[in-house]
């Protein structure tokens, strides 16, 4: 079990040394494109990419990897975009989720519903039956779409998934 | 043009609209669709934020599939677009990581070569079959239709690892809008993000984020909202009641569109082909006034 979670935390440092190491390189002047270009960073107070990667470069981790902050982030890419430096907050910010994952600390529990779909299904979940607009219901089959097939061995499939992610689960 | 049809959780499970009217045009302009057997899951947004090792396997997975078949694939999703594009760079800059991906794939009889090839819906639609030819398929004009053009996040950035259209000024889109006879214009919110990746964290946040732009949408006379996003398309379509409620503004109301929805209609399909009834925003008006 653990020899897997070392798998995943040394490929989690790996690419965040290599992003350190390209800013280090690069020098973040702290000019704020990102932080003005983020949509959360409107919203709510206490997200803000520019600090954000203050922070990491000056190895203030630890705060940060427990803060909902970094769930926020939309994934919208803008400060990767725009920024002058090419730093990109956005993949930092993917390395802390993990990396506070790996660590134990909280996360949004939607994601477990997510890979327990993965897990059942191949899929994040199964095919719904949805509403249309004046109160009805349809299904794929009604809308004549093809039945939608998964990995053809399941419970292979299943067993590498869950080796992968779960094994490596702390706390 | 031939691809490897990759619809994805999202629009595989309830955005049937979008994978029925997709499966109705295409083939209308000389693309021929073929389903992937025993594909899954991308592993965007979950196990790309917890796993990076699982979030690569899942999309090498897919990409191998696609390989085998010998045939670009096509998934119908922003967010399943760039988590392949992402994961191809990955496993490119990192060989280690690539041979582990492998070591699980080789379980199901898989391998990853790293020679797939990933294209997306406004590339086959713009650049592949190419708007002069959807031009001249038309035969029921968007006259005189009002369309704010959405190309979504993950479709148009990060401009370093794809090239779909231009990161800061994309215009694909509103190509293909105004090849149905409708009308487009930039608007300052255009590449803005629809929110909809925050609702796991904070519904109310997303709530606002996407309500924000679709005042302004409505603000430039915009009659409609075009995007060929699931992600984005249930943000403003499906949870614009939603939205309503927590702007409390009830004036918010916009009908919202797949374009291959409206590529259907301009084609002569009938709505219910293209899984209009599904729509949840009042598209109603806007279908008759195409249709009739």
């Amino acid at each position: 079990m653990a020899t897997r979670n070392e798998l995943e935390v040394k490929f989690i440092s790996r690419m965040l040394s290599r992003l350190v190491g390209e800013m280090n390189a690069e020098v973040c002047d702290q000019c704020g494109k990102c932080s003005s270009a983020c949509p959360v960073s409107k919203e709510i107070e206490g997200f803000n990419p520019r600090q954000l990667i203050a922070k990491v470069s000056t190895g203030r981790l630890n705060g940060l990897l427990k803060e909902d902050a970094i769930w926020t982030c939309t994934t919208c890419l803008k400060c990767r975009e725009r920024c002058p430096e090419e730093i990109s907050p956005y993949d930092v910010i993917l390395i802390l989720r993990n990396l506070a994952y790996r660590a134990g600390y909280s996360y949004p529990k939607g994601y477990d519903d997510f890979i327990e779909g993965v897990k059942e299904s191949g899929y994040v979940s199964k095919p719904q039956t949805v509403k249309t607009r004046d109160g009805g219901k349809m299904s794929r089959e009604d809308m004549g779409l093809p039945e939608v097939a998964g990995p053809e061995d399941m419970g292979r499939f299943r067993g590498i998934v869950e080796g992968i992610i779960e094994a490596g689960k702390s706390g | 043009m031939k691809y490897a049809l990759y619809p994805g959780c999202t629009v595989q499970t309830d955005q049937f609209g979008y994978e029925a009217s997709v499966r109705e045009t295409l083939p209308n302009l000389g693309v021929e669709l073929v389903d992937m057997r025993g594909a899954s899951c991308c592993g965007f947004p979950a196990l790309s934020s917890i796993s990076k090792v699982g979030w690569h396997y899942l999309s090498a997975r897919n990409l191998a599939i696609a390989e085998k078949m010998g045939l670009a694939m096509l998934p119908l999703c922003n967010g399943c677009h760039l988590s392949f594009i992402e994961t191809m760079h990955f496993l490119e800059e990192d060989l280690e990581l690539r041979s582990i991906i492998n070591s699980h794939l080789e379980k199901e009889g898989l391998m990853y070569e790293g020679n797939a090839k990933v294209v997306h819906l406004l590339e086959v639609l713009h650049d592949q079959v190419g708007v002069d030819r959807i031009r001249g398929q038309v035969v029921k004009p968007l006259k005189g239709l009002k369309i704010a053009s959405h190309p979504g996040c993950h479709a148009i950035r990060p401009s370093d690892l794809q090239k779909v259209d231009d990161p800061e000024d994309p215009r694909k889109l509103d190509d293909l809008i105004k090849a149905l006879g409708a009308e487009t214009f930039d608007y300052p919110e255009k590449i803005d993000c629809c929110g909809s990746q925050l609702a796991v964290a904070s519904g109310r946040t997303t709530l606002k984020i996407a309500g924000d732009k679709l005042k302004a949408v409505k603000s430039y006379g915009f009659e409609a909202l075009v995007t060929t996003c699931p992600f984005c398309f249930k943000m403003y379509d499906g949870r614009q009641r939603a939205i309503k409620g927590a702007l409390k503004d009830d004036s918010l109301d916009l009908p919202v569109f797949y374009y291959t929805q409206l590529l259907g209609l301009a084609l002569g399909s009938s709505p219910d082909r293209l899984g209009l009834q599904m729509n949840m925003s009042p598209v109603d008006s806007i279908v008759e006034r195409i249709t009739e």
